[in-house]
């Protein structure tokens, strides 16, 4: 494997001593001018964006990174607080609605350079090999355009950079970690005595959290804050693992510009994107375009720039921009045990197990789950026992015993559905844009994946001495969206995530995922845009 | 929190997480304190639906003794529209939500009652609300969606104050301390020290007298 510093140099870019922010680096930012056609204009500073840029900043391109939020610093901006991290989330108004409408708002898309890396737990597994044709194999689901060996060497580069820490890892395509594991919680350690009692196998890992000192990034400090923002720089988010270099390397990145609209000509080539700044329209140019939003953003993007060729939303020829949108089965068991637990310390992601992520023929449902610590601090916490119904007196007694509980996570993976959509609603937001509408509903496979999930995490803790379950039901990890399909009639963008209707526009995100296997989603969208540079950089 | 007749002893007896606030980063000291200083003037929520409010809120959680200042923390969200992000299409925005709930709220308790929501015994006030809870269609709104929001709006509020934190031994920031024992049974010598540890007996005591008090007709304090 190359040197990490050598394709990567960030977690060097970024200052030793009491600042977390290398405020020289921006400082001295290149900035282009919106009448400089830049090589690429990327809508969205997240998992997808952040790497793409970084990539191509470091091939030359001349590179226009852009997203709606703040260019954060961990210092300035961050606590050590629930209540106090909602600004990290993006919280315009959608609307939600289906059979099973998925709750948005905390779980899902980041507002601010770093997307939703900044707000994830930060578990960093790869698919399986067996996620890239689960149609010919499992007759469920899509075959993607791609087979795993050409993600791997991504995915080793990224695992390098984040850098992922964990124990070598057997399932799926067996591979090692570059970090050693993390110490383990209360939580993780009686996750994985239920499991050795049981005979499941399970892991301390993937966490993309330093394990040593990587670079000028710290070694975690296990102060269980992961998820409002790592003010310790251990965590990776590509605010510090992509974007120091892709600056030191020529990129912009463009805080708070909202993106409203993608531009096609007449000869449906995109010639750049329309930006709002400071209450003010502008229009960048570009001689290509890739769109990092996320699932929601992305086909609302899409759909929001309709225009003469398209009269339907942009690359919407084929009906198919918004739909097989998926979100993982995300059930939640805690377990209530007579030591002290103390879930609020060490970073929520711990353990895992992936040994029921394949189909097991002798089910009567296909694909399956993993299963995960999940550790919430209080205010979470409180609405999980309120979901069990509890209430007043009671609930405040439940909360009494929060050292005492211990909490799993499954990630059921629910199947892409073509109903399962992101629309246009009739609202508008404070731009004028109409917002996006996520309508979502289970099919019988989702449903019978969520209960075995349920009854296995059940078993495990009750294994692991748990006097007391309760399990509620919850989503997370949007994907889908702008899918990758074999031809136009089956996905948005074709196997390097170029349009199949605007040759030099390309998605960067989740949005083209075909299916979305067990596993949390940001390191293969990582690796998918890494690959993509290598794409570009080759036309 | 509450100490109702000596059956309610605090789990973790003389534990503050505020006695180590000056060890919290400047950043996230401001936004803690923030919570425990004078609370902001009601300035969404109409004298009408104050007073509905108010009830509904503190029987939503329990807040009891001592009071703390919820009511305004959610008058406070509502007032800088920090909005959830979304809004299921059978509801309303979440603060016409507000609005409507109230008004909704006191609606049932004269209709089952004869007497406006702030004006019934606790009892009879958890009764509507437990009538709410439990209902599927409430008022054109789907119930479980106006559940909730206001258990979640309420929940946020009461585990976001440092005297809660002290109630449930959760030591609140910890930046840049960090912890160093994660075991099972461990803690770093900053952290709360629970009364009868390891003795499942006393939570379940409290639990069912909570559940007394809590039941229909329950006594109130």
């Amino acid at each position: 494997m190359r040197g990490v510093r050598a394709r990567n140099e960030s977690a060097w870019l970024l200052p030793l001593g009491d600042e977390r922010t290398n405020h020289r680096l921006r400082d001295d930012m290149r900035r282009f001018d919106d009448d400089d056609e830049v090589d690429i204009a990327i809508v969205g500073c997240g998992a997808g964006g952040g790497v793409l840029a970084q990539r191509l900043a470091r091939k030359g391109w001349k590179v226009v990174a852009f997203d709606a939020g703040p260019f954060w610093d961990p210092d300035r901006d961050w606590v050590s607080d629930e209540r106090g991290s909602h600004h990290l989330y993006w919280t315009d108004p959608r609307v939600i609605g289906g059979d099973d409408p998925v709750p948005l708002g905390s779980n899902n898309s980041g507002r601010g350079v770093g997307g939703s890396t900044i707000h994830y737990a930060g578990y960093t597994p790869r698919f399986h090999p067996s996620d890239f044709h689960t149609a010919t194999v499992d007759g469920v689901g899509q075959d993607w355009p791609i087979a795993y060996e050409e993600l791997r060497p991504y995915y080793a580069d990224i695992e390098g950079e984040l850098p992922v820490a964990g124990q070598p890892w057997p399932w799926g395509d067996p591979h090692r970690y570059p970090h050693s594991p993390h110490p383990v919680n209360g939580e993780g350690l009686l996750f994985i005595r239920g499991c050795q009692r049981l005979g499941i196998d399970v892991r301390v890992g993937p966490v993309a959290i330093t394990n040593g000192r990587f670079g000028n990034r710290p070694h975690c400090l296990y102060r269980g804050f992961c998820l409002q923002g790592c003010k310790v720089n251990a965590k990776a988010s590509t605010l510090i693992t992509h974007i120091p270099d892709a600056l030191a390397h020529g990129a912009e990145v463009r805080a708070d510009s909202m993106v409203s609209r993608v531009v096609v000509g007449s000869d449906r080539r995109a010639t750049g994107v329309v930006y709002w700044r400071d209450g003010v329209e502008h229009f960048q140019r570009a001689r290509t375009v890739a769109v990092a939003g996320y699932s929601i953003e992305t086909p609302r993007l899409l759909l929001n720039s309709a225009c003469e060729e398209f009269p339907d939303g942009l690359c919407n020829d084929e009906d198919l921009v918004g739909r097989y949108v998926m979100v993982q089965g995300a059930a939640q068991t805690a377990g209530r045990f007579a030591e002290e637990v103390r879930m609020y310390k060490a970073p929520p992601p711990q353990v895992s197990s992936e040994a029921f992520y394949e189909t097991d023929p002798s089910k009567d449902y296909k694909r399956g789950f993993s299963i995960q610590c999940v550790g919430p601090l209080p205010i979470t916490w409180a609405e999980h026992v309120a979901a069990e119904g509890h209430w007043g007196a009671v609930l405040r007694e439940y909360m009494k015993d929060y050292i005492h509980w211990a909490v799993l996570g499954v990630l059921c993976e629910f199947l892409p559905l073509d109903d399962n959509r992101v629309t246009l609603s009739d609202e508008t937001d404070r731009w004028g844009l109409p917002v996006a509408r996520f309508d979502y509903s289970q099919c019988d496979n989702d449903r019978a994946l969520m209960a075995a999930g349920q009854s296995k995490m059940e078993d495990v803790l009750g294994a692991a001495g748990a006097e007391e379950t309760t399990t509620i039901k919850r989503y997370a990890h949007l994907v889908g969206g702008c899918r990758m399909g074999s031809t136009a009639a089956e996905g948005v963008v074709d196997g390097n995530q170029r349009a199949f209707a605007v040759d030099n526009l390309f998605v960067a995100d989740g949005s083209v995922l075909p299916t979305q296997g067990s596993a949390n989603p940001a390191l293969t969208i990582m690796a998918l845009s890494a690959r993509l540079a290598d794409h570009l950089a080759s036309r | 929190m509450s100490n109702r007749g000596g059956q309610d002893e605090p789990a973790f007896p003389g534990f503050d997480v505020l006695d180590d606030a000056s060890r919290w980063d400047a950043v996230t000291q401001g936004v803690v304190l923030s919570r425990v200083g004078p609370p902001p003037p009601i300035r969404f929520f109409t004298p009408e639906e104050e007073r509905v409010a108010r009830p509904l809120v503190d029987r939503l959680v329990d807040n009891d003794e001592p009071r703390l200042p919820l009511l305004e923390a959610i008058d406070q969200r509502l007032v800088d529209n920090e909005g959830p992000g979304y809004r299921n299409a059978d509801m309303p925005e979440y603060r016409e939500a507000w609005r409507q709930s109230c008004r909704f709220v006191d609606e049932d308790a004269v209709e089952r009652f004869g007497v406006h929501f702030w004006e019934l015994h606790e009892a009879d006030q958890r009764a509507v609300l437990e009538a709410v809870r439990t209902a599927k269609d409430w008022h054109g709104l789907p119930a479980s969606e106006v559940w909730t929001m206001w258990i979640g709006w309420a929940c946020t509020a009461l585990y976001s104050h440092p005297t809660a934190w002290n109630e449930i031994g959760f030591p609140g920031p910890a930046y840049p301390r960090g912890y160093a024992a994660l075991g099972l049974d461990s803690k770093d010598s900053w952290e709360a020290r629970e009364r009868n540890a390891r003795d499942r007996v006393p939570w379940a005591e409290r639990l069912e007298a909570a559940r007394r008090r809590h039941a229909p007709g329950g006594e109130d304090p």
